[in-house]
């Protein structure tokens, strides 16, 4: 729980880093990780954690060490103890204590900086903050609406209200302070995430969905997830399940697991022999115009025919970072001919971008596999027939190949027990 | 008033009436106890329920219900107290894609998550999995911060009863002035839907409550259940077979919930929360078990039923067998609550009728005391309007008789002058005719007296046999009764004696005057002496004083006292037995023959209770309670004025009518015992036995003199008789008189045909000249002919005085208004046949060819009664020329 409190902190941190008031608070967290609020990282997600949410996991999104707050307070102890009656001081103290999670401490000095400062809108917030980590909404809205009053341009008090007003279950005046605070920044994702989120919830989809593509767009997996979902269902937008499998994708490479189970979800109703025909070619119609779309990016890449892939052209044309991702992004969208081209790259690697048995290609493999993708159980199997950078298991081999006609499964076996 | 005394009246006699206000109020009565303690009646009304959902055989499971509950391994997954909203929205969306068709989750709406679960994030994939899911039922909460279209609200309210048993659900409670169904019923409801659109079943809906129907001991293990570690196993590891054959085709509920101790005590002893309550409800509809309970309407009208019925029982059949019948009732009752428990499954009441038939049943019995005298009063008043209706009826019946056999004379009359005058033969004939149908209406009326005064008599008797009933008194009571006259020397085992015992002894303890009346010898004094033992005033003076002994002359120095030289003689002051009785009681025996002039004295007395001494000037004031006896009849006397009219009304606040002898002779054989018994005492002798003969004897003779008589006859024969057996000849009672053979004697008179045979006829028969025709085997005119014969012999010999020839005709007090009526009419006809008549030979004449079938004997009567009036007639004419 301790645990949990911390990176709360953290994560409310982060949004004062959005902040435009250059606060000491913003500062001192200038390399605090991008907003993300209410979901904590993965790490804390009650959904244990697969493969494809460690292989889309950003670097960023790890917890910050705590070593350096520590030895920050004790910086901060002593500025205190220098000067006591200097508000700054103790609000940094605050600061310090609120990071490594003594919201306690934190609480105290900043009921002390407000003692001898009462009208630093700062402080005010700083214990809305606090309190807010503590679970209480109460006292947490009273102390950020102090703020407001003191400083009503405070953007990240009008944030942090709206998160507790919505906590209480007062949902109107959460949208209204979301609203303040896109008001005084509208360059704010989080914000507009949040918002999108709760009109959602009160049933206004089309402004929810409208906000919710911002702050997609602005870069927040959870929004893009949302979209995504929005694009499925028709919710707010028209129904497009390419559009969906765009974001989710996005989302995914942002490290959202959810993401990844709609897209599963959506592989096994294109794949799945038990659903209705029609649901299957929405489904596989929806796959393909995605790997479709995906050239729209690059005007660019000269393309040779409709089943080809932009992941292969890009590698081609040397624009490796792109290839690599694009071309896993269209293999996660049952791409055959991105598949074909990843279990060669599996076997032979491809300079710095692919080494040989990539990790990334197998966890692809299994994932699509997984949801009954065929090419992807050949190739599956012919890996753990042959022990192509695994323990060689031909057993597995078998299994994979089970569902598959006889010839080509004999094919694939002949092919293993050959040299 | 007169409408108010009616209906009671009706009320009274009306078992049904009566019935059914105590069934009202036995109802009421358990409807405010129930109030009161209303835990225990609770849990008494529903322990047949109770007992029979504990030990029936289970009732089936749903093969379509499913329940995923939280267990321990999902907490360790999915961490303790409330869980992410995102886990239950993968939870909803899996068991969607698995073809569950309606799924349910107990967890409410009512709050926004906090941040630390999920926040806003969770709570709108919640709802797209919602949405996406197709209806969800929900557990509704009054105030929801999320909202969702998708969603259907379902209440988890449980109501247990006052004794905290859960038993029942609501179908719907209100919430933000919509009506929210019962969770179970919300599921079943959707599911019906989903299954067959088409019949939509909302009858479960016009009740307010439902009885839960628990499968095994009422626990969520009782019902097929899933824990939710495994469904979230087989979610993460996309074990799509697994999940499509949990859920397909099933209404699936997940129970997401902290795992709490249930608050609600089920009958079965189990604790459960109140999801499970409606989980079962939600069982129950699915498999059609379902259970039926009464509205509280029903209740108090069953328990009015039941109520009335044994109250109607008991009133109509007093005394055990009506316990009996009320006891098989109340059994038959609690097998139709048994029957209709395990056959129809339907829950009837039970502490509400028990505690009303037990008031019912204290209620009857302190009614049935508390009515039984007015309700004999009432018996009483109906026998003597009834008795004076026969009365009135007798006497039309004896003028219709009149007139039939007047008009057969007349009849006969015309017939002669037919043969005589040919030429007035149409004519006559014609008069003839009209007399004839004259005559035949004058006959149907009469038969319809006669039928009516059957019917009348009928009643009568019924009346008597349910009065007879109604004091019917049980062995016990009547033992006691026997002991109790036994000590107070009245020796009877009669039951009708035992009554007017039973009588006395309540009225001697008011201070009302009692008269005692009754044949000689029928033990008036031995009364007259209870009355005072069993007053207030036993350990008092008694003082008996026989009216009849008195000197006239002594008579008020006798009863009040003289002061000294009042009168010659009076030599000292002298109390009389007024004075001696002062606080106790005086008996005036044989006050019957008390001349006119000493009753009037005797009149302040009994107003006053104080008198002039003889020669006193101031009065005295005693404090004496009287009791009176005589065997004379008092009404007649006042009738016929030997009585003072004032005097006999004083005498009469407590009448007792002794029975003769003859009409208890049971007592016979017991009375014979102890006299012999005494008798023996007395004159120093063995006790001897009667023979059977002997006894037979005695209790078939007519003791005219009553007990008195049957003592003496019995002291005779001791004092006679020295063997050790009493035999028939012993007895001597053929030496003595013997009044019963009178009767008989009657029949084999010398010649039946004599004047004195018809009349003694006529009386046995009330003067009823039918049957006295049919006994005598006569024609009717013959008897009535005869009969007027006598009556005219009779008014010569009364030298005209009718009350005097009546008396002499009747022989019986009871028959004077019949034979009166008939002399008169019969004197009247004589008199209007000879009016037109200018002298008396004429009408002599004319008489005798009109009663030419009245004997010679009797004509002479006529022959003087009409010279007399044809005298009197002269003389009265004669008296008016001289006054004018």
């Amino acid at each position: 729980m301790r645990r949990r409190l911390a990176l709360m902190t953290l994560l409310f941190a982060s949004c004062i880093a959005c902040s435009p008031t250059h606060s000491s608070l913003t500062q001192a967290l200038e390399h605090a990780p991008p907003p993300v609020v209410e979901f904590p990282p993965l790490s804390s997600e009650p959904l244990p954690a697969s493969e494809i949410s460690e292989e889309h996991r950003l670097p960023e999104l790890l917890p910050q060490k705590p070593e350096d707050a520590v030895t920050a307070l004790s910086v901060l102890r002593a500025e205190v103890r220098l000067s006591p009656d200097r508000a700054d001081s103790r609000l940094k103290l605050a600061e310090g204590l609120f990071r490594i999670g003594d919201l306690d401490a934190a609480i105290d000095e900043c009921r002390a900086a407000i003692a001898l400062e009462s009208n630093n809108a700062q402080a005010h917030l700083q214990l809305g903050v606090a309190l807010m980590a503590k679970q209480d909404g109460r006292a947490a809205s009273t102390a950020l609406k102090e703020s407001i009053l003191l400083d009503p341009t405070l953007t990240q008090a009008h944030y942090s209200l709206g998160s507790v007003q919505y906590s209480l279950g007062q949902l109107t005046a959460a949208i209204q302070s979301y609203r303040r605070a896109l008001e005084l920044h509208p360059h704010f994702p989080d914000a507009r995430y949040r918002l999108a989120l709760i009109l959602k919830l009160t049933n206004q989809h089309r402004e929810a969905t409208q906000l919710m593509e911002d702050a997609a767009i602005g870069g927040i997996p959870q929004a893009q997830y949302f979209m995504g979902n929005a694009y499925r269902n028709g919710q707010g937008v028209e129904k497009n399940l390419a559009l969906a499998i765009h974001w989710w994708t996005k989302a995914v490479e942002l490290g959202q697991q959810r993401a990844a189970e709609s897209l599963s979800q959506l592989r096994r109703q294109a794949l799945s022999p038990d659903q209705s025909d029609r649901r299957k070619k929405d489904a596989y119609e929806g796959f393909n115009q995605y790997r479709g779309q995906l050239w729209a990016d690059y005007p660019d890449a000269g393309r040779n025919g409709h089943s080809d892939s932009l992941g292969i052209t890009l590698l081609k044309e040397s624009q490796s970072p792109n290839g690599v991702t694009t071309l896993l992004a269209e293999a996660f969208a049952l791409g055959e001919t991105a598949h074909e081209e990843l279990a060669r790259l599996y076997e032979t690697g491809l300079d710095t971008r692919f080494t040989q048995f990539d990790a990334r290609i197998l966890t692809c493999f299994t994932t699509t596999a997984g949801d009954g993708f065929v090419p992807a159980k050949k190739a599956l199997a012919r890996i753990y027939g042959k022990g192509l950078g695994v323990t060689q298991d031909v057993q597995k081999a078998k299994a994979m190949l089970k569902e598959l006609p006889k010839q080509e499964s004999k094919a694939i076996l002949a092919d293993i027990a050959g040299p | 008033m007169l409408d108010t005394s009616r209906l009671w009246r009706q009320f009274l006699s009306s078992s049904w009436l009566q019935a059914g206000a105590m069934g009202l109020i036995a109802t009421v009565m358990a409807l405010g106890l129930w109030a009161a303690a209303s835990s225990t009646f609770t849990a008494l009304d529903w322990t047949a329920y109770d007992f029979w959902l504990t030990d029936r055989a289970p009732i089936p499971v749903s093969q379509s219900l499913l329940i995923v509950t939280r267990d321990p391994a999902s907490e360790e997954t999915l961490g303790v107290g409330p869980w992410d909203r995102a886990v239950l929205a993968r939870l909803l969306t899996s068991a969607h894609e698995s073809g569950a068709l309606v799924i349910g989750i107990d967890h409410r709406l009512n709050h926004a998550s906090p941040a630390q679960l999920g926040g806003a994030a969770s709570d709108a994939l919640l709802l797209e999995a919602m949405s996406a899911a197709g209806p969800i039922v929900v557990v509704q909460s009054p105030e929801a911060t999320l909202v969702s279209n998708e969603t259907i609200a379902g209440h988890l309210v449980v109501t247990p009863h006052p004794d905290r048993i859960t038993r029942t659900v609501p179908v719907t409670v209100t919430g933000d002035k919509q009506s929210i169904p019962a969770f179970g019923m919300a599921l079943f409801e959707a599911f019906q839907q989903q299954t067959s659109p088409t019949t939509l079943s909302f009858s479960q809906r016009s009740t307010t409550s439902l009885l839960i129907n628990y499968v095994g001991n009422g626990t969520i293990n009782s019902l097929p259940t899933v824990p939710l570690s495994s469904v979230w196993n087989a979610i993460e590891h996309h074990e799509r077979d697994r999940l499509t054959e949990w859920f397909k085709g099933k209404i699936v509920v997940f129970l997401p919930n902290p795992v709490t101790g249930g608050s609600w005590l089920l009958p079965t002893g189990q604790t459960i929360t109140s999801s499970v309550a409606h989980l079962h409800v939600l069982n129950m509809l699915l498999t059609g078990n379902h259970l039926y309970q009464l509205g509280v309407t029903s209740r108090s009208l069953l328990t009015l039923l039941v109520a009335w019925l044994v109250a109607w029982t008991l009133i109509r059949f007093r005394g055990a067998i009506s316990l009996l019948f009320a006891g098989k009732a109340i059994a038959s009752y609690g097998v139709v609550v048994i029957l209709a428990l395990t056959m129809g499954h339907l829950v009837l009441p039970l502490a509400m009728p028990m505690t009303a038939a037990l008031v019912v049943l204290v209620g009857t019995t302190i009614w049935s005391h508390l009515t039984a005298h007015q309700r004999l009063m009432l018996i009483e008043q109906d026998m003597l309007h009834l008795q004076q209706e026969a009365i009135a009826v007798r006497e039309a019946l004896v003028l219709r008789e009149t007139r039939a056999d007047t008009l057969q004379e007349d009849l006969d009359v015309a017939r002669a002058a037919i043969t005589q005058s040919t030429g007035q033969q149409e004519e006559l004939s014609r008069s003839a005719d009209v007399l004839r149908s004259q005559l035949a209406d004058a006959r149907t009326q009469e038969d319809d007296a006669r039928k009516k005064l059957k019917g009348l008599e009928q009643q009568l008797h019924n009346l008597r046999a349910a009065t007879n009933e109604s004091t019917a008194i049980d062995d016990t009571e009547l033992a006691r009764l026997r002991d109790e006259c036994r000590q107070l020397c009245i020796v009877t085992q009669d039951p009708g004696l035992l009554r007017l015992y039973r009588d006395l002894k309540k009225g001697a303890k008011s201070p009302l005057t009692v008269l005692v009346l009754g044949e000689p010898g029928t033990g008036k004094e031995l009364f007259a002496r209870a009355v005072h033992r069993l007053s207030p005033r036993a350990g008092k003076t008694f003082i008996a004083v026989n009216m009849a002994a008195i000197s006239p002359e002594l008579f008020e120095s006798e009863l009040f006292g003289h002061t000294r030289g009042s009168f010659t003689g009076a030599t000292a002051d002298r109390r009389g037995y007024f004075e001696l009785a002062n606080h106790g009681t005086i008996f005036l025996d044989e006050i019957g023959d008390l001349r006119l002039d000493h009753q009037s004295k005797l009149l302040r007395i009994l107003q006053e209770k104080s008198f002039y001494r003889v020669g006193a000037t101031a009065s005295t004031t005693v404090d004496v309670r009287i009791v009176a006896a005589t065997n004379r009849d008092l009404q007649r006397g006042v009738s016929e004025g030997w009585f003072r009219e004032d005097l006999y009304f004083r005498l009469t606040g407590l009448v007792f009518r002794l029975p003769p002898l003859r009409e208890h002779t049971g007592d016979v054989p017991i009375l014979a015992d102890t006299f012999l018994h005494d008798i023996a005492a007395q004159m120093s002798k063995p006790m001897p036995q009667l023979s059977n003969e002997a006894l037979r004897a005695l209790v078939e003779h007519e003791w005219k003199g009553n007990v008195r008589e049957f003592r003496h006859c019995l002291e005779q024969a001791v004092a006679l008789n020295d063997g050790p057996l009493l035999s028939i000849e012993s007895l001597r009672l053929d030496s003595a008189l013997q009044p019963a053979g009178r009767t008989k004697a009657s029949q084999i008179l010398p010649d039946p045909a004599s004047d004195a045979a018809v009349l003694h006829c006529l009386r046995e028969h009330s003067f009823d000249m039918q049957a006295t025709a049919k006994t005598l085997g006569w024609d009717r005119s013959t008897v009535t002919q005869r009969l007027k014969g006598l009556c005219f012999q009779a008014l010569v010999e009364a030298a005209g005085d009718q009350a005097d020839a009546t008396l002499a005709i009747a022989g019986d007090p009871s028959h004077l208004r019949t034979v009166e009526l008939k002399l008169m009419d019969y004197h009247n006809h004589l008199i209007s046949v000879i009016e037109p008549f200018a002298t008396a030979g004429e009408a002599l004449l004319d008489c005798k060819r009109r009663f030419k079938n009245l004997p010679d004997r009797h004509f002479t009567s006529v022959e003087t009664l009409v010279r007399q009036h044809f005298h009197q007639k002269k003389e009265s004419k004669f008296q008016s020329r001289i006054d004018t």
